[in-house]
């Protein structure tokens, strides 16, 4: 027999909500960086703020909030 | 007892090797305060958990008449039975029989419970047979105990017999044509030159000639529950910290059906790990699932017979092994 709820096909297991078009652009920016610009987190902060992709307050990233902003999306 | 030493070494291999450890559901599939049924290594088992977190398993079968536990109620520290109320602890012992109270089946442990334990989101019992109640030795994968690794655990529910799904993944070379359409397989020669070399926990098999380019290793790890370890590079938008691993393992569900646990990880702290998270969840995760996929329908694709009519290659003698030693366990295991 069947289980009722076979079988269990989840796209998505590790978010905790959909993703905000404001965390979209972020990680769809944050790739572009990744790519052109590097991996460090100079080259990030650099990347990001060049793309006039800012902070969710409207102002440039800094290292701090950039961390503090990935570790309340990440963590 | 549930699992047999009688059954024939053909059923073993069918529905799931004994006297090892295998994972069941993940740990979030059983709340607190609940029941729930699952189907493992051919047999139908009941998942029990506390109001404070402690799991139970036990054989779904009411020591009276056969009805499922499952079906039964929760109360607390031990499931009545819905059809006359007999009461179980998760140890397996009966505990009251409220129609005849006095009643010799009261006292006596006549229901399998399963050893537990939970590891990365996952829950892994212990399947003994009648001669091999005691769990074996448990050494858990490194990727999910090591603090400088960081995973995620994603499970999904195949229509494949289980040694499908692990043969799948000691066959590196399936990464450069099956998931050739992907984020991260991309990469690297069609052609490639294998060999084995084994560990005292199992054996690798890799390319000879490519490694950190596409899915050019794997490594067969039995250490109380089978499991394999590999890695795949991430393109440069996947940032810092290098190619991600992962761990897999498979449930027998039954002769035809399994359950897949890969837990994608990768060596990252700090930014870098809150950062690879933000991106797994936000953009990797449905990019894994699509290549994940892609394995899924060429599996359940395959003939019930596929293993019985063969022509083998070089490719193909990292699953050779696999099922050489599986084969023997199961051998083994039937007396
Ligand atoms: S079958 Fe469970 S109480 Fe009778
Ligand atoms: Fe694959």
């Amino acid at each position: 027999m069947p289980d009722a709820t076979w079988p269990y096909l989840d796209a998505h297991q590790s978010r905790t909500h959909e993703p905000t078009p404001y965390e979209d652009k972020l990680a769809a920016t944050l790739e572009e960086v990744f790519t052109e610009d590097g991996h460090e987190l100079t080259d990030v902060i650099r990347g990001l703020n060049a793309r006039q992709v800012h902070a969710p307050d409207g102002a440039p990233w800094t290292e701090e909030s950039f961390r503090a902003e990935m570790h309340r999306l990440g963590a | 007892m549930t699992l047999s030493c009688h059954d024939t070494a053909e059923h073993i291999y069918a529905t799931g090797l004994r006297n090892q450890w295998h994972p069941v559901v993940p740990s979030s599939f059983v709340a607190p305060g609940a029941l729930r049924k699952v189907t493992a290594l051919g047999e139908q088992w009941l998942l029990f958990r506390r109001a404070d977190g402690t799991l139970a398993m036990l054989d779904d079968r009411c020591p009276h008449r056969g009805a499922p536990l499952s079906l039964g109620k929760h109360l607390g520290d031990r499931v009545a039975c819905w059809y006359h109320g007999v009461e179980v602890t998760t140890d397996g012992t009966v505990c009251a029989v409220p129609g005849l109270p006095g009643c010799n089946l009261e006292g006596k442990k006549l229901v399998t419970s399963l050893p537990v334990q939970e590891a990365g989101g996952a829950i892994l019992a212990y399947f003994g047979d009648e001669e091999h109640p005691e769990p074996a030795e448990l050494t858990l994968p490194g990727p999910l105990t090591d603090p400088g690794t960081d995973a995620f655990l994603c499970y999904a529910e195949w229509n494949v017999p289980w040694r499908y799904a692990v043969e799948n993944l000691l066959d590196p070379m399936h990464g450069a044509f099956l998931h050739h359409e992907s984020h991260s397989m991309y990469d690297g020669d069609t052609t490639a030159k294998f060999r084995i070399r084994e560990t005292d926990r199992g054996y690798f098999f890799e390319k000879t000639d490519q490694r950190g380019v596409n899915f050019d290793w794997v490594e067969l790890c039995r250490t109380g529950v089978d499991w394999v370890d590999l890695e795949i590079p991430y393109p440069p938008s996947g940032g810092p910290g290098g190619p991600f691993g992962i761990v897999g393992m498979v449930c027998p569900v039954d002769e035809r059906r399994c359950g897949v646990f890969f837990w994608r990880y990768r060596r990252v702290q700090d930014w870098q790990r809150d950062t690879w998270r933000f991106l797994y969840r936000t953009l990797i995760e449905q990019r894994h699932w699509e290549v994940l996929e892609q394995d899924r329908v060429m599996l359940e694709a395959l003939p019930a017979d596929a293993d019985q009519r063969e022509n083998l290659y070089q490719h193909d003698l990292g699953v050779v092994r696999l099922r050489r030693l599986f084969r023997a366990d199961a051998e083994a295991q039937h007396h």
